[in-house]
């Protein structure tokens, strides 16, 4: 059973096409990425799923349960982007009232728990009109996850927070999904999703563009995998002979006298490379390897 | 539903309006119901004049400005979530028909409860419980309450329906009794829709009034099934 599929899932604002037609599937058990510039449709399409919005045309199925449908809900933790929370209350009450609404009954103690979690401990009776921004987005975190749900739906759930904080809400929707939930999250921080995310797709104006594994992606992008090598003085007798062999296995080759830097498609030229200046008696004095990034990919898009 | 329903009835008692409704409510209610008791002993009233003489006070203040009340507590109960966003916690976790009744059942629950203690209040001087005129108040205020919530799902702006209820609080009452009192034909059918209409007489017609309530509801719901947050 899939988490979520969405078939030709559109949503039109007038002439104005928001999403256009996205057919996805998304793992039980996955951290999905959902990446796109400003505008692109990612919270739309979020929003359709989650009920805020109703969708033009197309359909989906969460957890089975084809929606939109009310028993869905209580299966789902959202959440939502910019959106404000219940001020003249506590973060208790908060919890509380929300995870009522989704039919759990959490204990004060539950609730101390959830937000030990996402790092509020010692701010459950606060009034939540006192807390900061920073505060405000955990407490979002947490009153998506009260409820014990089954899949997640996080908009930008890092976005504003401080670097500890950050890494303290990876690890938290890292050991969620080994409990066995899934999360689909939005964000901009391209090196966030490339860090916790199993599955990722790409959204432009309203499409999929691209979507996969971090290795399926690199593949499609032709898995550039680029070396830099410091190395002693290469005997002048080699380095001609190098230098042509060199444009045979990569691209994009540099050289200086104590450095060479090449472009290659996968992991067995590096050793490849390695063995070459060996064998030229070449003392090779550092190895530097970096991957097409993942805003390298974006920005291919 | 209940949970909505239990937080806006304790977020209406927050209100410094609400204190102030309530302490209106009271206020008139013993005064009204304490000079009556001396009237009927300076005057010879018949048992139905005495009753009227008892919840005049009450009555007056629920038809006059119930609506204005009504309004002016509850005109954003929808709107307000809608615009503050606050309303997208709710869509993500219950029904939208849940959203609106738990939010009426709770503005309904406190509009009932000041009712009930202003009428017990008045029984202490009457020594009786006037159930009819409690029921037609309930009706009314039924009414009020549905036709401010229908302004809440169908406008989105607070600002607005607060300047629209206030409109309406004044202007119904005078447009209810005009319907009602007019032999002009081509207004007097209006009367029909207007509350007061089914509250003049001392039966059971202002069983209508609830069906009034109940259209308006259907029609809100509708209408809150298809927004967007």
């Amino acid at each position: 059973m899939n988490a979520i599929k969405t078939n030709f899932l559109t949503k039109t604002y007038g002439s104005t096409s928001v999403v256009n037609g996205i057919s996805l599937v998304v793992e039980k058990g996955e951290i999905f990425g959902f990446l796109g510039r400003n505008g692109a449709g990612k919270s739309t399409f979020i929003n359709m799923l989650t009920g805020i919005t109703h969708p033009t045309s197309g359909s989906f199925s969460l957890l089975g349960i084809n929606g939109p449908n009310e028993r869905i809900k209580k299966h789902i933790g959202v959440m939502p982007d910019y959106s404000t929370l219940f001020n003249s209350m506590s973060a208790i009450k908060h919890l509380k009232f929300l995870s009522s609404l989704s039919g759990a009954s959490v204990s004060d103690t539950d609730c101390e728990h959830i937000l030990k979690l996402v790092g509020l401990e010692n701010s459950g009776k606060k009034k939540v009109s006192k807390f900061s921004f920073g505060m405000k987005k955990k407490l979002g975190i947490a009153q998506a996850i009260v409820h014990n749900p089954s899949l997640i739906f996080l908009d930008e759930p890092t976005s504003g927070l401080d670097a500890e904080s950050v890494l303290h809400i990876h690890k938290l929707i890292n050991s969620l999904q080994q409990q066995g939930k899934t999360i689909f999250m939005t964000s901009h921080n391209l090196n966030e999703v490339e860090k916790i995310c199993t599955t990722i797709a790409i959204m432009k104006d309203g499409n999929i563009v691209k979507s996969g594994t971090m290795d399926e992606l690199r593949a499609f992008y032709r898995s550039t995998i680029t070396i830099e090598l410091k190395h002693d003085l290469i005997p002048p007798s080699e380095a001609q002979k190098l230098d042509a062999w060199l444009e045979t296995v990569g691209s994009e080759l540099q050289k200086t006298s104590s450095s060479t830097t090449i472009t290659v498609s996968s992991e067995q030229k590096i050793a490849e490379i390695i063995r070459a200046f060996t064998h030229c008696q070449v003392n090779i004095l550092r190895v530097g390897v970096s991957e097409l990034s993942l805003e390298e990919m974006f920005l291919a898009e | 539903m209940i949970a909505i329903g239990k937080k806006e009835f304790i977020d209406m008692f927050k209100n410094i309006k609400s204190i102030i409704i309530i302490a209106l409510l009271l206020i008139t209610s013993y005064f009204s119901a304490k000079y009556s008791s001396i009237l009927g002993t300076v005057i010879s009233l018949t048992e139905q004049e005495m009753t009227d003489a008892y919840t005049v006070g009450l009555v007056f203040l629920l038809v006059f400005f119930g609506q204005l009340f009504v309004t002016s507590l509850s005109h954003d109960t929808i709107n307000k979530e809608s615009h503050e966003r606050t309303m997208r916690f709710l869509v993500t976790r219950t029904s939208r028909l849940q959203i609106l009744f738990g939010k009426f059942s709770g503005v309904w629950l406190f509009w009932f409860s000041c009712t009930f203690i202003s009428f017990l209040l008045i029984s202490i001087y009457s020594s009786q419980f006037h159930l009819l005129i409690f029921s037609q108040a309930i009706a009314l205020l039924t009414f009020q309450i549905a036709l401010t919530t229908f302004l809440s799902v169908t406008i989105p702006k607070p600002s607005i329906t607060m300047f629209l209820g206030v409109l309406i609080g004044l202007l119904s009452p005078i447009l209810g009794f005009w319907f009602v009192l007019t032999n002009n034909v081509w207004i007097s059918w209006l009367k029909f829709a207007s509350p007061y209409y089914y509250l003049t007489e001392n039966n059971y017609l202002f069983l209508v009034v609830f069906g009034l309530a109940g259209i308006l509801l259907t029609a809100a719901s509708l209408i809150f099934k298809g927004r967007e947050f």
